[in-house]
């Protein structure tokens, strides 16, 4: 059933279009990575579907309510975090979890908890009655996460909800990000951060200029738009091992590295089935010293450029 | 009415923890007492050799004093609500803020209301000083009179608020906010002896609680009306001005 549907959703600012009919449905439960590159309508997509911003035309629905600018029936249902997050900085955090608690309705005793809770999980509870104005950018990233979170929302919106985190804060914002999965919340998730919409997100929409451009599953999406591309790397330092491989019709590009230490070969097929037959006969025919062999994976970053157009030759 | 209580209570905590209500009192304060004392020690400031100082009276300390709030009142009316709503829109707090159950009413209602009663707190602190000082040093000012004069002047700074609080909601930029208010203030003071402007005008609200104050009691009620008129039409304006703003 879907929580999220966009349907012609379109806004322009002065002649500028910012979204341009965008059709979007997300269903309950999962995870919905929104991608794209800086000005897509990200942020704008985000901002018309949490009531802070109004359609030129089109309309939105999210869990069953149709999004009016500041609607709080809607409002009440959802979470948000904006990409740089703010705060009334005299404030403490737990003040404004409170704040925020109290907006909800919360009764106090559950405030209450729910503050600590929160604040655990984000691993504020030591920072919790420092004022937020001596936070770093991380430590305001987390306790704009944790606000989101306080009403149990039934639909969370992130922008960019990583961006401003260690390694160690992403890694658990994605651990919450999947336990909130089981608890049946859909998180509409919107990142630049990549390896992280692979690690969490069951769906990933791709935006540019305004449109959806596709939408599949990481893994469809891999295997749509990313190569494969074998590594081989020889003990010579000049091998002629390229101009072996130039009249295979299976091979789409070849990507020379010579090192002092020896050479390394990135190769992109266009058969994967018939690359993987062929190229250890040809690379055992060259008679050059084999030191490494593999074939890498593709990433959705690869399935991002190549899909959007901006792969450079790298291999 | 829930969204209101709670950013009520918010605003009226900032107003407390930011000096605000502190400041706003300690400046009225300052010039409830400074202003009969310098009307009592003018002399003593002022050699008077080659010219007579007049014999001020109760009445006369209470109009100056009443005149400075107006002036005084007014610009720290202005530079406490020139960034009320602009500031939190500039710096992204209003976007976390009406993301939640908030709505726009709530929102600039919380913090005109809040504002305003920091204003009154000060008028009262200035006034319970201005009231003291000029019983004790000239006459008794009369209490009733008094109040109802200080009374106006807290309705004319709290026009001066919902009148800022419009354009904080129109503008991104405090000062742009500020200065159109500033501009128009000075306008409606200086306009309010034209003939029009002196029975409907709230820059002439001062102007009648002067008139109070010295016994006379109010000469043109529609002032009084149409202050008490346009405030919540102003706050209207700013509602209907913000909801239309990107966040």
């Amino acid at each position: 059933m879907p929580v999220i549907l966009c349907r012609n959703l379109t806004k322009v600012f002065g002649k500028t279009p910012a979204l341009d009919k965008l059709d979007l449905t997300v269903d309950e439960g999962t995870i919905y990575g929104f991608l794209g590159p800086n000005g897509a309508g990200k942020t704008t997509t985000l901002k018309i579907l949490t009531g802070l911003s109004q359609p030129t035309s089109g309309q939105a629905w999210v869990d069953g309510i149709e999004v009016q600018p500041n609607s709080r029936h809607l409002q009440s249902r959802i979470g948000y975090l904006p990409e740089e997050p703010s705060f009334y900085t005299w404030m403490s955090a737990r003040e404004y979890m409170k704040f925020v608690g109290r907006i909800f309705n919360l009764s106090p005793g559950e405030n209450d908890r729910r503050c600590d809770q929160l604040l655990e999980l984000v691993n504020l509870e030591e920072a919790a009655g420092r004022r937020i104005a001596g936070f770093s950018r991380g430590m305001r990233q987390r306790l704009g996460i944790a606000q989101a979170l306080i009403n149990r929302p039934k639909v969370l919106f992130l922008d960019e909800p990583s961006s401003a985190l260690d390694p160690f804060g992403r890694a658990e914002i994605l651990e919450t990000l999947n336990r909130l999965k089981a608890e049946a919340t859909t998180v509409f998730l919107s990142s630049h951060i990549l390896a992280d919409v692979e690690r969490v997100c069951d769906i990933v929409g791709i935006i540019d200029q305004g449109r959806l451009v596709i939408e599949a599953s990481v893994d469809e999406l891999r295997r749509r738009f990313a190569r494969s591309v074998f590594v081989v790397e020889f003990e010579e330092t000049a091998p002629a091992f390229a101009p072996l491989l130039d009249a295979l019709p299976w091979i789409e590009r070849v990507h020379t590295e010579m090192g002092t230490e020896g050479a390394r070969f990135s190769i992109r097929v266009k058969d994967m089935v018939t690359a993987k037959q062929e190229l250890p006969r040809v690379v055992a025919a060259s008679g050059f010293t084999l030191r490494r062999y593999e074939t890498e994976m593709p990433t959705l970053e690869d399935a991002f450029l190549q899909l959007l157009g901006r792969k450079d030759s790298n291999a | 009415m829930h969204s209101l209580r709670v950013m009520l209570h918010n605003e009226l905590r900032y107003q407390l923890r930011s000096y605000r209500l502190l400041i706003v009192a300690a400046v009225f304060f300052l010039f409830g007492l400074g202003t009969p004392l310098l009307f009592n020690y003018l002399d003593v400031l002022i050699p008077a050799e080659d010219f007579v100082l007049p014999e001020f009276t109760a009445t006369d300390v209470v109009e100056e004093y009443l005149s400075t709030v107006a002036q005084v009142g007014m610009l720290a009316t202005i530079l406490l609500a020139m960034g009320i709503v602009a500031s939190e829109r500039d710096r992204g707090t209003a976007a976390m803020t009406l993301s939640k159950p908030v709505g726009v009413g709530a929102f600039i209602l919380a913090k005109f209301l809040a504002l305003s009663a920091t204003l009154a707190a000060g008028a009262i602190v200035g006034a319970a000083g201005a009231y003291l000082y000029t019983f004790v040093l000239f006459d008794d000012p009369g209490a009733g009179n008094f109040a109802a004069a200080n009374m106006l002047a807290w309705v004319y700074l709290v026009f001066a608020t919902s009148l800022t609080i419009l354009f904080s909601s129109h503008f991104k930029n405090q000062l742009a906010a500020g200065g159109l208010a500033l501009v128009i203030l000075i306008v409606l003071a200086l306009t309010s002896g034209l003939v029009v402007m002196r029975e409907f005008s709230p820059g002439a609200l001062m102007t009648e609680a002067q008139s109070l104050a010295a016994g006379a009691g109010i000469q043109n009620w529609g002032v009084v009306a149409a202050t008490l008129t346009l405030i919540p039409l102003l706050l209207l304006a700013a509602w209907h001005v913000f909801r239309k703003k990107e966040l």
